[in-house]
């Protein structure tokens, strides 16, 4: 098992940025996610890890090797970077066999076959594969194909593991089944692992830490909660389902511990306080988060508590979800979106009133939030 | 852990080393064997000598093709290509609907059997139909005069008629080659969709279908009619006794049938040749520009099959006797012929084997078989190995030169095989005689690598095209450097594509008459010229023999082109 460094990575094709200054360190037996939406570089940023791309600049190292210095000009070909890697359309050779797609990292390494035998089945073992060594591949389901993959990217034992959106072509449930088995056979390997995709909850239930990209740079990286529940810009906060991102005038600032401080603020027809990283001024602009299962509707008389803000506000409609129900409130500050118990009805155009927690409530400077 | 120097080689990857020195290469192979014969060309219309004799440049070439004569010549040339190629794609399409989109029974087996007549070799069939429509002599003339009594003789192959009817024996299977694949993979949702906006099934058809298709259609329709302007074996066996000229048998005649040749006259004429089919590509290109065949997505349709009811044998025997016109008709005058003392007197007491005899007993055709196969061998592969290094370098790679390359070896393209024959004839001459090429068996081997390379480019290209970079780049990830990448995966799975084109250009090799008969000489005669001479004396019965031979040759071949098909379309598709 290896670290990964990337120092300032950058690529461009033509004059067009595709990444730009991303700084990360993967840890030995980390499982990091790039996680961004569509285009925003997370597959040309893995694919200079993997020696596909060559980095226009910045410096890459895996373990205490420097792989690819621009500056320097150098690079070390995909080969003998020894990684692992899962493609999206998982890149089964359709003229081999399973066992054949599985030993080809060997075969090339000039293994004997006692060895590739014997590793091939370890393998093929590890993802439940086992039975299906002599089918030539075509024949295989989209999971069945996919496990192939995995088994051909570990079976060599790389330094590093690579995975492009390997979860993207499979049907919801099984994604979600065999994420988890793809989890697990990490966690045992204790295998660094960098894995890219573009569905939030996906990254969110697999990694150690998530990297939120957008337009070739990185917004954030932290643990997958912190991602969540203290963005420090508008994009992350906003790519994570559908928050309710309200502007507001800070009046107050007090450190509560070494990485909040509490604000207050007053907004459009409320006021109260919310958290955040850093001070504010008095009278800055700041954009609060509050995120739609952190709200409740009370009815139009009742006050809030001593720590809860307060929107007044009617039903503008509302969505049934199955599990939860979508109401939406027009207040003065906007719309605001909660989700509600299945079981509630009502009625559009009812005065009712929001509240959320001030721990709920999360404020993102404006200066960074304009990014 | 601090990070140290790497140990590797401060290198850039091979990938960036290889690329300069393998397009020189490519560029030095490709120039000699298609931009220097069409300099060649040029500076042989230019000058005023036959090849290696002092003399001087001036216009006279151009000036001698600018006359009345040769403008009756270019009228000709397009006229009847333009008489083959509108009945043919008619027919062509008809053929292809039958085919793809209605069930007429042995589909499969018919499919086959129509497009036959495009791998057998054209001056067969132009011996055959030479016997069969001989106004004198010929088979289907006596048995019409024996049906009906009559004396009269209503079918004479040298004529208008008999050109055009030969070359459409041709280009009737080369279209429906070029379009059944669009007939079948069409989307038949596109169909559906208007029949469910209430359009009926013949609206439907002139609406939806033709309009989809006409992009496709329109291009094989040119690219036939570029054949047809380039055929030399009909004009030469149906025109030339009739005293109906066309360009390539006016550039063949010059050469060969005057003394001294006429060298200037005929590369001057290459080159009016070699304008009209730019010019007819640039019609092209401008027609079909922006329009793509997206009917095709290549997923594994079962396009909607129109239920024909009892007119499905109607169109069975629509398939059938094309079949029997094109094929059996020609391999059983062929066979007749073989066994008969004389051409044209058919009698019991007449059968013979001596031709067979004399046949096998003829060095000349042994000689003859020996270097088609030997050509064809090596031709066909070195061919496909060039073809398959150039589509790989313009298809896969983004170095510096790919577009030079794929030019070059498309140039060929444009240059009709008795031209690019008149072009490698000044070319080899002109070399040093250190390089002795000129009347060898090399200028052959030469002229056909040229002549097939746009062709197995064509097919290296699509085949690659459908691999996706993912198997490639998973390769290299996983610790396979660039050639173990390209042997275990790259040619692994563009194998099939290769075989399959090497039996066309096999195909092409054996049929090819037009550069061969300007590039021979005593010693390196091909099958082909070894027909032609025995014809011109008047050998038909021979001929029959060694047709007959040729014929088992191409369904030998054709077979397992066949069978690697199916293979390659059962694991792929699996
Ligand atoms: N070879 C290339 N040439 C030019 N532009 C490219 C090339 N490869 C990628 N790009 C551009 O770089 C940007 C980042 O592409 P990339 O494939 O890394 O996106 P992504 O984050 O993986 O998106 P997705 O989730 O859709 O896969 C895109 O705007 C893309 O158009
Ligand atoms: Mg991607």
């Amino acid at each position: 098992m290896s670290s990964v460094t990337l120092e300032n990575i950058s690529k461009s094709f033509g004059d067009f940025n595709a990444v730009s200054g991303v700084d990360l360190r993967v840890s030995e037996g980390e499982f990091v996610t790039l996680l961004g939406p569509s285009g925003c570089g997370k597959t040309t940023t893995l694919r200079m890890v993997a020696g596909l791309e060559q980095n226009t600049g910045g410096r890459i190292s895996i373990g205490s090797d420097v792989v690819s210095d621009a500056a320097r000009g150098l690079f070390v070909p995909s080969e003998r970077r020894q990684l692992g890697m899962v493609f999206q359309s998982y890149a089964i050779w359709p003229h081999l066999t399973v066992f054949e797609n599985v030993a080809y990292p060997l075969r090339v390494r000039r293994r004997p076959s006692a060895e590739i035998g014997e590793r091939v089945s370890k393998a093929l073992l590890l993802v439940e594969m086992e039975g299906f060594a002599q089918r030539p591949a075509p024949a295989l389901s989209g999971g069945q194909q996919q496990r192939v993959a995995i088994a051909r990217a570990l079976v060599s034992e790389p330094k590093v593991l690579l995975l492009d959106e390997p979860l993207s072509n499979l049907d919801a449930k099984l994604r979600l089944q065999m994420g988890e088995e793809f989890r697990a056979i990490q966690k045992r390997l204790g295998m660094t692992t960098i894995y890219v995709t573009h569905d939030q909850s996906e990254a969110m239930a697999l990694s150690d830490r998530v990297v939120v990209m957008e337009r070739g740079k990185i917004q954030q990286i932290g643990a997958p909660e912190e991602i969540y529940r203290f963005p420090t810009k508008r994009t992350v906060a906003a790519f994570f389902g559908t928050p309710n991102l309200l502007d507001a005038e800070v009046e107050g600032c007090e450190r509560l511990d070494g990485r909040r401080v509490r604000l207050d603020v007053v907004g459009k027809g409320w006021r109260g306080s919310c958290e955040a990283a850093d001070e504010a001024r008095p009278g800055e602009v700041v954009t609060v988060m509050v995120r739609p299962e952190d709200t409740r509707i009370v009815m139009a008389d009742s006050g809030a508590g001593e720590q809860e803000l307060k929107w007044s506000g009617h039903i503008a409609h509302t969505t049934y979800r199955g599990a939860i129900r979508s109401v939406v409130v027009q207040t003065e500050n906007g719309r605001l979106t909660v989700d509600a118990a299945a079981s509630c009805n009502y009625a559009i155009g009812d005065n009712v009133n929001v509240v959320a927690h001030r721990r709920a409530a999360w404020a993102i400077r404006k200066d960074e939030a304009l990014i | 852990m601090p990070v140290r120097a790497s140990t590797w080689r401060r290198s850039r990857p091979p990938i960036l080393r290889g690329p300069a020195i393998a397009v020189i290469a490519l560029v030095v192979i490709l120039g000699f064997l298609s931009v220097y014969p069409l300099s060649m060309l040029l500076y042989g219309s230019l000058h005023s000598t036959p090849p290696g004799m002092a003399g001087t440049f001036n216009l006279d070439g151009y000036q001698e093709v600018m006359t009345r004569q040769n403008l009756i010549t270019l009228l000709n040339t397009v006229g009847i290509s333009l008489a083959k190629t509108i009945p043919s794609v008619v027919i062509a399409v008809v053929l292809a609907w039958i085919l793809a989109r209605t069930d007429t029974p042995f589909r499969g087996t018919l499919e086959v059997l129509i497009t036959l007549p495009f791998f057998i070799p054209p001056i067969l069939t132009a011996m055959a139909w030479g016997m069969l429509g001989n106004p004198q002599v010929g088979l289907l003339n006596q048995l019409f005069q024996w049906a009906t009594g009559s004396s009269s003789a209503p079918i004479n192959v040298y004529s208008y008629g008999g050109v055009v009817w030969h070359m459409m024996q041709y280009s009737v299977p080369f279209l429906f080659l070029l379009i059944v694949d669009a007939f079948r993979a069409m989307d038949p949702s596109l169909e559906e969709a208007a029949r469910m906006c209430g359009a009926a099934r013949w609206r439907t058809f002139r609406t939806i279908t033709l309009q989809l298709m006409l992009p496709a259609l329109t291009g094989a329709a040119i690219l036939s009619f570029i054949r047809g302007i380039e055929n030399f074996e009909s004009p030469l066996f149906f025109g030339s006794p009739a005293g109906i000229r066309v360009i390539t048998t006016d550039i063949y005649d010059s050469i060969n049938q005057r003394s001294p040749p006429q060298y200037q006259y005929a590369t001057a004429a290459s080159f009016v040749i070699m304008v009209l089919l730019f010019l007819i590509v640039l019609l092209q290109w401008k027609l079909l520009r922006g329009r793509s065949f997206t009917t095709v997505t290549g997923k594994g349709y079962s396009p909607g099959v129109i239920k024909l009811g009892k007119w499905r044998w109607a169109t069975f025997a629509f398939c059938v006797s094309f079949f029997f016109l094109t094929v059996v008709l020609p391999i059983g005058q062929l066979f007749i012929g073989s066994f008969f003392k004389f051409f044209g007197f058919y009698q019991w007491d007449m059968l013979t084997l001596d031709h067979y005899r004399a046949v096998f007993g003829s060095s000349e055709f042994w000689r003859g078989l020996g270097n088609t196969m030997y050509l064809g061998l090596a031709g066909a592969s070195l061919t496909m190995v060039l073809g398959g290094v150039v589509a790989y370098v313009s298809v896969r790679t983004k170095w510096r030169g790919r577009l030079l390359i794929d030019a070059m070896a498309w140039l060929p393209w444009m240059m009709p095989g008795i031209v690019l024959g008149v072009g490698f004839l000044w070319g080899f001459a002109l070399l040093p005689h250190a390089i002795p090429i000129y009347g060898t068996i090399w200028a052959l081997l030469l002229a056909y690598i040229s002549l097939g390379t746009p062709l197995s480019v064509r097919v290296m290209s699509s085949s690659y095209a459908q691999l996706s970079y993912d198997l490639e780049e998973c390769s290299r990830v996983h610790g396979a450097n660039w050639l173990q990448t390209m042997w275990r995966v790259v040619i692994a799975l563009a194998w099939p594509s290769f075989a399959i084109g090497w039996v066309l250009i096999f195909f092409g090799i054996m049929r090819e008459l037009s550069a061969s008969v300007l590039l021979y000489s005593v010693g390196s005669e091909v099958l082909s010229v070894v027909l032609l001479k025995l014809w011109a004396n008047g050998n038909a019965e021979q001929v029959s023999v060694i047709g007959l031979i040729m014929m088992a040759l191409v369904l030998i071949f054709r077979w397992v082109q066949l069978k690697i098909m199916k293979s390659q379309l059962g694991t792929l598709r699996a």
